[in-house]
C-alpha cells in the first residue's frame, strides 16, 4: 500500500537546518498495523505527516497505492486523503462548537454524501464506538476517552484504507487506553491499515511490526508474534 | 455542507458574544452612515432628472467679461423668449419663470404666497403633472391660476378648487384652472402657484424690450433631433443681433447639468455641487471600509481560536475553497445582521438626518430596487469584510495548528498594523477637517458687517405700504417702535441689483466694472448703523436736490479712482448724480467674499423694502407690537411680515453650518467605529499576551510598566497614523479653503488639537484592556496555559 524511497525533510530556520528525515525508506503492506517508535525530534511525526498527505517531503519517492504522490499539490493531495486516510491524534482535535453527531459527520460531507446517507453512517459507527447516547453533546462534556472515541468514529466513518493515529493514548489513562487500541485493533481486523506513532512500548504490542526511528533514519524493525 | 457552516457561524456568534457586538454594532454603524449618504447623494442626483424631456431641457445662459474675468450668469431679458420662438426653429418651447409674490385673498383667509409667473409652455415642457386641469390650456388666460395640491388644501380644504376664483391684490380674481401635483423635493424648482407672464405685464404696465436687462429665467426645449453644440451655434449672437449690446454670447445650460454643474470659470463648467458630492461618496466609502477593516481586523486576531478548527477540517477533507466559502459565508451572515441593524439605525436617525441636511429623504421600503440594492450592499461588505480574513485563515497548515507549534504572525508590518493605521489616518484627517471648517465659519461669522445688526428689521412692502410710506414712517416713528428708518432697494443681507453702466470722469475707455447697486430714501447710516468716512448721508428733506445723489463705499471709491469723491458725478446713462457721501465697506452679499464696489442712489430710484431700527427702550416684542398696528393700520389686508437682520445674515453660514455639522457628525462616527475595533484587538492581543505579562509579574513588572506595555503598541501605530493624517488633511483643507476670499489661516494648533484628542481617545480605549490584563492574578495565567 505504501512505499517510501530515500525521502528527506528539512525544517529551516534562519539560523539552522534540521534535519527530520534522512533518506528514509520503508514499507507498509495493506492490512498490516504498524508501530512508530523512537525518542523525540527523531522524525516520528514528521513522517506521520508526509504518510497523512498532510506534508510534503523536500527529496524522494511516495508512492501510495501504486501511484507516485511526492510531487501532488495540496488540492490532489486533500481529494486522494479525504477519500483514504482518517486521523486520530493525540489531542483528540474535535471541534469545539459541533456536536458529537456533527463532528463524525463532518468528514462526510466534505466527500458529499447525501445527507441521509449521512445520518445513517454517522449513526452505525457511533454505535460501534458505543457512544451513540452521547451524540448531541459536545467535546468538552466528554471525558478524554469519550472523546478519542469520537476522534476514532471520525476517522473511520469514510471506510479509509489507512488510519493513521499519532499518540492516540498519550492523553488517556490506561484503561481508557486500552479501550482505544482495543478499538484499533478490530479495525485492523476487519482490513483497514493502521500506523501508529507511539512512545509506549504497551500499545506497540499491539502492531504486528514495530519500526524504530532514530535521527530520521530506521535504527530496527521488530515483528511481532 | 451549507447547513454546517450556518450552524458552525451562529455557534461562534454566540460563544464570542463581546466578539459578535462589537463586530455587529461596528459594521451597522458603518453601513448606516454609507447608507444616510449614499441617500443623500442619491436625491442630489436625481434632481431635476426626472422631467421626460430632460435631455432636451436648457436654461439660457449669458457669459461676458468684466474687469479682465469672463462671467455666466443664468438671469435673460424678458424678450429673449419671443425672439426664440419666431426665430429658431430648432427649439421647440420656450417658458421664462420669474418670482411672484401676492397676497391670495378667499372669503376672510388672507395668505401671502410665493409662486411664478411663467409662460403657457412651461406645462408641457416640464414634468410637473397635473392632478386636475389641461396643461395646454391651463395658463392661457391672463387671470387663470394653477395652484399645487398642498396650496390648494391651504385656501379649498376639501372642496373642488377647479374653476373657483381667488381674489389677488385686492384688485383681480383669478380662475383656478389646474391642480398640480406638489413638487418632488428633488427639483429645483419651487413655487406654490404659476400664474401666466402676461398678468406680470399687466402689473408692470409694460411688455419690457429691453436687451440689457437681465432679470428673469428663460428655460427652453430643443427639438428631438438638435445637438447642444448646434443650438449653442445658433443663439449665440442672440443678444448682439437684436440691441447694441456687442460683449455678451448666449449659451444653453442642459437640465442634466442644472444641480451639480453650476460653477463656471472662464465661461467653462468647473464643477458645483458635484465636488460635495464626490467628497461625501468618498467619506461613505472610507466610513464603510474602516467598519470592514475592523472586522478583517478582529477576525484575523481571533485567528488562534479558529486556527484548530481550520486545521481539523482540512485534515477531514476540506479544501481552502471550501474554507474561504465558509468564512465568507460567516462574514455575510454577520453582515446581514449588521445590515438589519443599519436599517434600523436609518430608520430612527432619518428625521434627524433631514434637518441637519435640509431634505426630505426617506426609506423606499416598497421600491424593489431599493431591496436589490440593499441586498447586493450587504453581499458587497460582507464579501470585503470577510475576504482577507478568508484568505487568511483558510491558508493554515493542519500540521503546524495541530501540533501546536502555530503563533499568529506578529511582524513588524503585519496588515492588521496597517489596517489600523488606515483607519486611524481616515479618522484624524476627518477630525482635522472638522476643526477647519469651523474655525472658519467663527473667522466669517466673527468678521465685521460694517453695520449693526442687532434691533435692525425689514418688512417687504406688499399692498398700500409703498403709497402710504411716508405716513407709516411717520408712525413708527411718533409710536416709538423705532428710533429710525429707512426705504431700501433690498433687504440689507442681499445684493438684488448690479449694473456695469456706470462711468465716471477718468474711467478706462472699454472697461466694465460691476457695482452692486443699492437705492435709499435717506436716514440710511444712521438706520444700519454704518459708518461714514467722508460727506455726508443722503438726505432729500434738507437738500432737495438729493434726489439724484448718491453715496459710494470704500471699494467703489478705490476702483473708480477718486483721490476727492465728494462732488464728483457718476453716471448712468443719461442720468448724471453727484456723490455726497462715502461710507464704510459692509458686507450686503458673501462674508466669505471681499465687499463689491457698490453706488447707494438716492430716492429717485425705485423701492421694495422698509428697514427700521427697534427703539432699545421698549422690548422687542413691544416694538413688534407697535410696528404691526401701524402696518395693520395702512395695509389691513396683508398680514405684519417682518424679518430679523441678524436672523438673515446668520442664514449666510449655513452651507457652512451643515458642512461643519455634518463633519463632525462623520468625525465622531468614524472615531467611535475605529475606536471599537481597537477596543476588539486590545482585547484578544491582552488575551494572547496573558502568559507573557503573568511570567512579567512574577519577575517583578509593575502594573503601571506592564499595561503602559501594552499601550504602548497601539499608540505607536495612531502616531504613524497621525504622520500620514497631517499632509492629507492639510492638503484637502487648504484647496477647500481656497474656495473663500476671506479664509482663516490652517494653524500648527489644529494639528497639535487632533493629534491630542486622538492620543486621549486611543489610550482611554486600550488602556482598559490593559489596565485589566495586568491586574490579573500571573499564578491564575501561569496555570491556566
Amino acid at each position: 500500500m505504501i512505499k517510501i524511497t530515500n525521502l528527506e525533510k528539512f525544517y529551516r530556520t534562519e539560523e539552522v537546518e534540521t534535519i527530520a528525515l534522512n533518506k528514509l525508506s520503508m514499507e507498509v503492506n495493506t492490512g498490516e498495523f504498524v508501530a512508530i517508535m523512537g525518542p523525540s525530534g527523531c522524525g516520528k511525526s514528521t513522517l506521520l505527516n508526509i504518510l497523512g498527505m498532510l506534508d510534503d517531503p523536500d527529496n524522494g519517492s511516495y508512492v501510495f497505492n501504486g501511484v507516485e504522490i511526492a510531487h501532488f499539490n495540496e488540492r490532489k493531495r486533500a481529494d486522494l486523503r479525504k477519500h483514504n486516510i482518517g486521523f486520530v491524534f493525540q489531542s483528540f482535535n474535535l471541534i469545539d462548537e459541533l456536536t458529537v453527531f456533527e463532528n463524525v459527520e463532518l468528514p462526510l460531507i466534505y466527500t458529499g454524501v447525501s445527507s441521509a446517507d449521512r445520518v445513517k453512517r454517522v449513526e452505525e459507527v457511533l454505535d460501534k464506538m458505543q457512544i451513540m447516547h452521547r451524540r448531541n453533546h459536545y467535546p468538552q462534556q466528554l471525558s478524554g476517552g469519550q472523546q478519542q472515541r469520537v476522534a476514532i468514529a471520525r476517522a473511520v466513518v469514510n471506510k479509509p484504507k489507512l488510519i493513521l493515529a499519532d499518540e492516540p493514548t498519550g492523553n488517556l489513562d490506561s484503561s481508557n487506553g486500552n479501550d482505544v487500541m482495543e478499538l484499533l485493533t478490530d479495525l485492523n481486523e476487519q482490513g483497514t491499515t493502521i500506523i501508529m506513532v507511539t512512545h509506549s512500548e504497551h500499545d506497540a504490542r499491539y502492531s504486528h511490526r514495530i519500526i524504530r526511528l532514530l535521527d530520521g533514519q530506521t535504527v530496527m524493525e521488530n515483528i511481532m508474534v | 455542507m451549507f447547513k454546517n457552516y450556518l450552524k458552525i457561524t451562529w455557534r461562534n456568534l454566540l460563544k464570542n458574544k463581546g466578539f459578535t457586538a462589537i463586530n455587529i454594532a461596528g459594521l451597522a454603524v458603518g453601513m448606516a452612515s454609507a447608507a444616510l449618504i449614499l441617500f443623500w447623494v442619491q436625491n442630489e442626483v436625481s434632481y431635476d432628472q426626472f422631467h421626460t424631456n430632460k435631455d432636451r431641457l436648457y436654461q439660457m445662459y449669458n457669459r461676458s467679461v468684466f474687469d479682465g474675468k469672463m462671467w455666466c450668469w443664468g438671469t435673460t431679458p424678458k424678450i429673449m423668449r419671443s425672439s426664440l420662438k419666431q426665430d429658431y426653429p430648432q427649439i421647440e418651447q420656450v417658458a421664462r419663470t420669474t418670482r411672484a409674490n401676492f397676497l391670495f385673498t378667499l372669503g376672510e383667509k388672507h395668505l401671502v404666497l410665493a409662486g411664478n409667473h411663467t409662460d403657457p409652455d412651461f406645462l408641457t415642457m416640464f414634468s410637473f403633472p397635473l392632478v386636475k386641469g389641461n396643461p395646454k390650456t391651463a395658463l392661457n388666460e391672463m387671470k387663470n391660476i394653477v395652484l399645487t395640491e398642498k396650496t390648494a388644501k391651504k385656501l379649498f380644504g376639501d372642496e373642488d378648487p377647479m374653476g373657483k376664483t381667488i381674489k389677488i391684490d385686492s384688485v383681480d380674481y383669478f380662475t383656478v384652472t389646474a391642480v398640480m401635483k406638489d413638487l418632488p423635493n428633488n427639483t429645483q424648482f419651487d413655487f406654490e402657484y404659476l400664474m401666466p407672464w402676461t398678468y406680470m405685464e399687466k402689473v408692470d404696465k409694460q411688455v419690457e424690450k429691453n436687451w440689457g436687462n437681465n432679470s428673469v429665467q428663460t428655460w427652453a426645449l430643443l427639438k428631438p433631433d438638435i445637438t447642444e453644440a448646434a443650438a449653442n451655434t445658433q443663439v449665440k449672437n442672440i443678444t448682439r443681433s437684436h440691441s447694441e449690446i456687442k460683449d455678451i454670447d448666449v449659451f444653453m445650460h442642459p437640465a442634466t447639468k442644472w444641480r451639480l454643474y453650476s460653477k463656471f470659470e472662464n465661461g467653462k463648467i468647473v464643477g458645483g455641487r458635484i465636488e460635495t458630492i464626490r467628497l461625501f461618496s468618498i467619506i461613505a466609502v472610507f466610513i464603510l471600509l474602516i467598519a470592514c477593516i475592523n472586522f478583517m481586523n478582529l477576525s484575523t486576531a481571533r485567528s488562534e481560536k479558529r486556527a484548530k478548527e481550520v486545521g481539523i477540517r482540512k485534515v477531514v477533507g476540506a479544501s481552502k475553497g471550501s474554507l474561504i466559502t465558509q468564512f465568507l459565508g460567516e462574514s455575510i451572515m454577520i453582515a446581514f445582521l449588521a445590515g438589519i441593524l443599519a436599517l434600523l439605525i436609518v430608520q430612527v436617525s432619518l428625521s434627524g438626518f433631514n434637518n441637519l441636511t435640509d431634505k426630505q429623504l426617506f426609506i423606499p421600503y416598497s421600491n424593489p430596487v431599493f431591496w436589490i440594492i440593499s441586498v447586493s450592499f450587504i453581499l458587497f461588505t460582507g464579501v470585503l469584510s470577510g475576504s482577507y480574513p478568508a484568505l487568511y485563515l483558510s491558508s493554515f497548515i493542519p500540521v503546524k495548528v495541530l501540533k501546536g507549534t502555530f503563533r499568529a504572525a506578529n511582524a513588524a508590518l503585519s496588515p492588521r498594523k496597517v489596517l489600523v493605521v488606515t483607519q486611524f489616518t481616515f479618522a484624524i484627517v476627518l477630525i482635522i477637517s472638522t476643526i477647519v471648517v469651523r474655525e472658519q465659519l467663527e473667522y466669517a461669522q466673527n468678521r465685521d458687517t460694517g453695520y449693526k445688526k442687532n434691533n435692525l428689521v425689514y418688512s417687504f412692502m406688499s399692498g398700500n405700504v409703498e403709497k402710504n410710506y411716508k405716513l407709516i414712517r411717520n408712525e413708527l416713528l411718533t409710536s416709538g417702535a423705532a428710533t429710525s428708518v429707512s426705504k431700501t432697494s433690498a433687504p440689507m443681507t442681499e445684493g438684488w441689483s448690479d449694473t456695469w453702466d456706470f462711468s465716471w470722469t477718468g474711467k478706462q475707455e472699454g472697461a466694465k466694472i460691476d457695482f452692486n447697486v443699492y437705492n435709499t430714501d435717506g436716514s440710511f447710516t444712521q438706520t444700519m448703523g454704518l459708518k461714514i468716512v467722508e460727506g455726508r448721508d443722503i438726505d432729500a428733506v434738507k437738500y432737495p436736490s438729493d434726489s439724484l445723489a448718491i453715496m459710494l463705499n470704500q471699494a467703489s471709491v478705490k476702483i473708480m479712482g477718486f483721490k476727492d469723491p465728494i462732488g464728483q458725478i457718476v453716471k448712468n446713462g443719461d442720468t448724471k448724480m453727484t456723490v455726497v457721501g462715502v461710507v464704510k465697506d459692509f458686507i450686503l452679499q458673501s462674508p466669505y467674499e471681499p465687499v463689491k464696489p457698490m453706488v447707494i442712489q438716492g430716492p429717485k430710484a425705485w423701492f421694495n423694502v422698509i428697514h427700521y431700527k427697534l427703539n432699545e427702550k421698549n422690548t422687542t416684542a413691544q416694538n413688534l407690537k407697535l410696528a404691526e398696528g401701524v402696518f395693520k393700520n395702512f395695509n389691513s389686508e396683508y398680514p405684519f411680515d417682518y424679518h430679523f437682520v441678524d436672523d438673515e445674515y446668520a442664514k449666510k453660514f449655513k452651507d457652512e453650518q451643515r458642512t461643519g455639522t455634518l463633519a463632525t457628525l462623520f468625525a465622531g462616527l468614524t472615531i467611535f467605529i475605529s475606536c471599537l475595533g481597537l477596543f476588539g484587538l486590545a482585547t484578544y492581543m491582552a488575551q494572547n499576551r496573558i502568559k507573557e505579562i503573568g511570567v512579567r509579574k512574577v519577575l517583578g513588572a509593575s502594573v503601571i510598566g506592564v499595561s503602559s506595555m501594552l499601550s504602548k503598541d497601539f499608540l505607536k501605530l495612531v502616531a504613524i497614523a497621525f504622520l500620514i493624517a497631517t499632509p492629507l488633511a492639510w492638503y484637502g483643507m487648504h484647496t477647500w479653503l481656497q474656495g473663500y476670499t476671506y479664509r482663516v489661516p490652517i494653524s500648527i494648533w489644529v494639528f497639535i488639537t487632533a493629534a491630542v484628542v486622538t492620543i486621549m481617545i486611543s489610550i482611554i480605549t486600550v488602556s482598559f484592556q490593559a489596565i485589566k490584563a495586568a491586574l490579573a492574578n500571573p499564578v491564575k495565567s501561569l496555570r491556566s496555559e
